[in-house]
């Protein structure tokens, strides 16, 4: 545990240590205020022509934070080949990796710190958002429970992204290689389900469940599936384990 | 301490280290000699437990790396080919993400950290980012992080390569410092260095060890018989007629001529030692002796002569035993 806390802070600081950090979160945020702000337009001018016609006002985790959050989950498919295309690609260029595989530390060890390291970085991305949310709770009474759903989803979706990350950045010395494969791979977990659409309904099923994206509905929603819970963790634990193999493999051939 | 049998590695079809067996005993410094593409950098890496073997065993400090890899690599300080620094880090930083890395206690770490730095000389460069340091600077950090541990055995892969003449001999002094407490492998090209630092050298070539002994044994034992140097002043005649004819010389060469002095290379039989009657006869023919020593094949001749020598006598039946060549792997299982 201890080195494993080691490995994630050095993580950490190295992307703080370079402009990549501040980048990403910065990239993040101004995307995000974007789909906040208008989203929020549109719920303003919704909830007063319905308050007009007399009507209840509309729900805002329904209308709006759900929106945002599913939209966020796109920008962040974006944002996070730029998180871990280098974690495996740049030790592996530059030689450092061959300090890690020759200290007292195992192979998972070392691949768990460089996922909570991206963790990390990801975790002070939705940081910032959570100013933005912050900001409706001073105005009106949104209920915060749907919202911590939705925030463990993009936790939890993000940790896919991440595991895959490694994995492909561990089979490549190359970081900017890294990072285009990363992206198509992400691009492709993500529209996977409206190939699906066009299918027959064995196919769309599969499709679906393969679509990192589409579990994270239900979470945008505020509803804590376990078969999504479920889904995730295994498919985090998955990724890690391929990474492992990896690594291993990658031993083996020198 | 450490203990090699029969250590094989092949990348593919490339045969880099074939069946390579030595043993190093506390507190030594063994050198590790050998032509570029030897298989040096790959002995180390297995031995450090960076890759693994295709074949063999090695046991560092008592644990066999393969089996009890944790175990060993605790004990072992290993300096690669290529410093692994961080370029973003501090030097600082650096120390301390590595000795936190090697499991040294948080109470020492400072401490050690601060006397590893004075130890190699980086003080000076403490809050400079690893990127923007000279080749020399990284080397010596690189050396830094290997002993910040204090770890029992050091594989040292090159660690004078890069560095400025003073350095380098600051560098040999430390690593004979480190001696004695620590079991040393170290690799290089510079021969004196081995001859300065190393009790013992282990010559490979072509992944295979050709040679293993003190440097003093090596340079003597490999030259077929014993030769002097002897140098007269003759008032001009030739005195290889003279020295020929003394019983147990075998051969005189005259190697040069300054005015009324000359230099001969006499060769003797093997065991017999010539020097009492060599003096004894030019002395008594009234010349001056000016000179006379014992000529030992220097390190880099040996070297030479065992890396460029005909395939050795114990392995007559591959000719053609050379790298990826290697007969003897065609047909055997296919190693990943
Ligand atoms: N990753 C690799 N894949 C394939 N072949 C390799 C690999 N690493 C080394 N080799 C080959 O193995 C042989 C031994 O290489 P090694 O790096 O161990 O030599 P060395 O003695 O350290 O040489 P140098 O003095 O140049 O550092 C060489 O023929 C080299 O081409
Ligand atoms: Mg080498």
């Amino acid at each position: 545990m201890r080195n494993v806390l080691t490995l994630a802070d050095k993580e950490l600081r190295s992307y703080f240590s370079s402009p990549i950090a501040y980048v990403i979160i910065g990239l993040f945020a101004l995307l995000f205020g974007y789909f906040y702000y208008a989203y929020l337009y549109i719920f303003i001018r919704s909830s007063a022509e319905m308050m007009q016609g007399g009507g209840r006002a509309p729900n805002i985790n329904q209308q709006m934070i759900a929106s945002v959050l599913q939209n966020s989950a796109v920008i962040i498919l974006f944002v996070m080949p730029m998180i871990t295309m280098r974690t495996y690609s740049e030790e592996k260029r530059s030689g450092t990796i061959e300090l890690l595989l020759t200290s007292p530390v195992t192979d998972v060890q070392i691949i768990l710190g460089k996922f909570f390291g991206a963790m990390g970085l990801y975790v002070a991305m939705l940081a910032v958002t959570v100013l933005y949310i912050a900001i409706l709770f001073w105005f009106g009474n949104p209920e915060w429970r749907p919202i911590a759903a939705g925030y463990l989803g993009l936790l939890l979706m993000g940790g896919c992204f991440i595991s895959v990350g490694l994995l492909i950045s561990s089979l490549t010395k190359n970081q900017i290689v890294a990072g285009i494969l990363t992206f198509t791979v992400f691009l492709m977990l993500w529209i996977i389900n409206w190939i699906g659409e066009s299918s027959g309904p064995t196919t769309r099923e599969i499709l679906n469940y393969l679509s990192i994206t589409e579990h994270f509905n239900d979470f945008a929603r505020g509803v804590i599936d376990t078969k999504h819970l479920i889904y995730y963790l295994s498919f985090i634990t998955f990724g890690l384990f391929l990474t492992a193999k990896s690594v291993d493999s990658e031993r083996w051939r020198g | 301490m450490i203990e090699v049998h029969h250590l094989t590695k092949r990348y593919g079809r490339v045969t880099a280290v074939d069946d390579v067996s030595f043993r190093v005993e506390r507190g030594e410094i063994l050198g590790f000699l050998g032509p570029n593409g030897a298989g040096k950098t790959t002995t180390m890496r297995i031995l450090t437990g960076y890759m693994p073997a295709t074949d063999g065993r090695a046991t560092v400090a008592g644990y066999d790396i393969f089996d009890k890899p944790i175990d060993a690599k605790k004990r072992i300080g290993y300096l690669p080919e290529t410093p692994p620094l961080y370029p973003d880090m501090t030097v600082r930083e650096y120390l301390d993400f590595v000795a936190r890395l090697k499991g040294v206690p948080s109470k020492e770490k400072k401490e050690r950290v601060t006397s590893v730095m004075a130890r190699t000389h980086v003080a000076d460069m403490a809050d400079r980012h690893c990127g923007k340091l000279s080749k020399g600077y990284r080397q010596r950090v690189g050396l830094a992080q290997a002993i910040i541990h204090n770890p029992e055995v050091l594989i040292l892969d090159e660690p004078t390569a890069g560095l400025d003449p003073k350095q380098i001999i600051e560098t040999r002094e430390l690593i004979r410092g480190l001696g004695g407490d620590h079991t040393i492998v170290l690799s290089t090209h510079i021969l004196p260095e081995v001859a300065q630092t190393c009790q013992r050298v282990v010559i490979i070539n072509k992944g295979r060890v050709v040679a293993v002994d003190t440097p003093d044994n090596l340079t003597a034992r490999l030259k077929g018989a014993e030769t002097m140097y002897v140098q007269v002043d003759s008032g001009g005649a030739d005195a290889a007629p003279v020295l020929s004819a003394l019983p147990g010389v075998v051969r005189v060469a005259p190697s040069e001529q300054r005015g009324t002095l000359a230099g001969y290379e006499v060769e003797s039989e093997r065991g017999r030692d010539v020097r009492r009657e060599l003096a004894r006869s030019i002395v008594n023919r009234g010349w001056g002796l000016l000179e006379l020593r014992p000529m030992r094949m220097s390190l880099e001749e040996v070297f030479l002569q065992v890396t460029t020598e005909e395939i050795p006598e114990e392995t007559p039946t591959d000719p053609g035993a050379q790298g990826s060549m290697d007969p003897r792997t065609e047909g055997e299982v296919p190693v990943a």
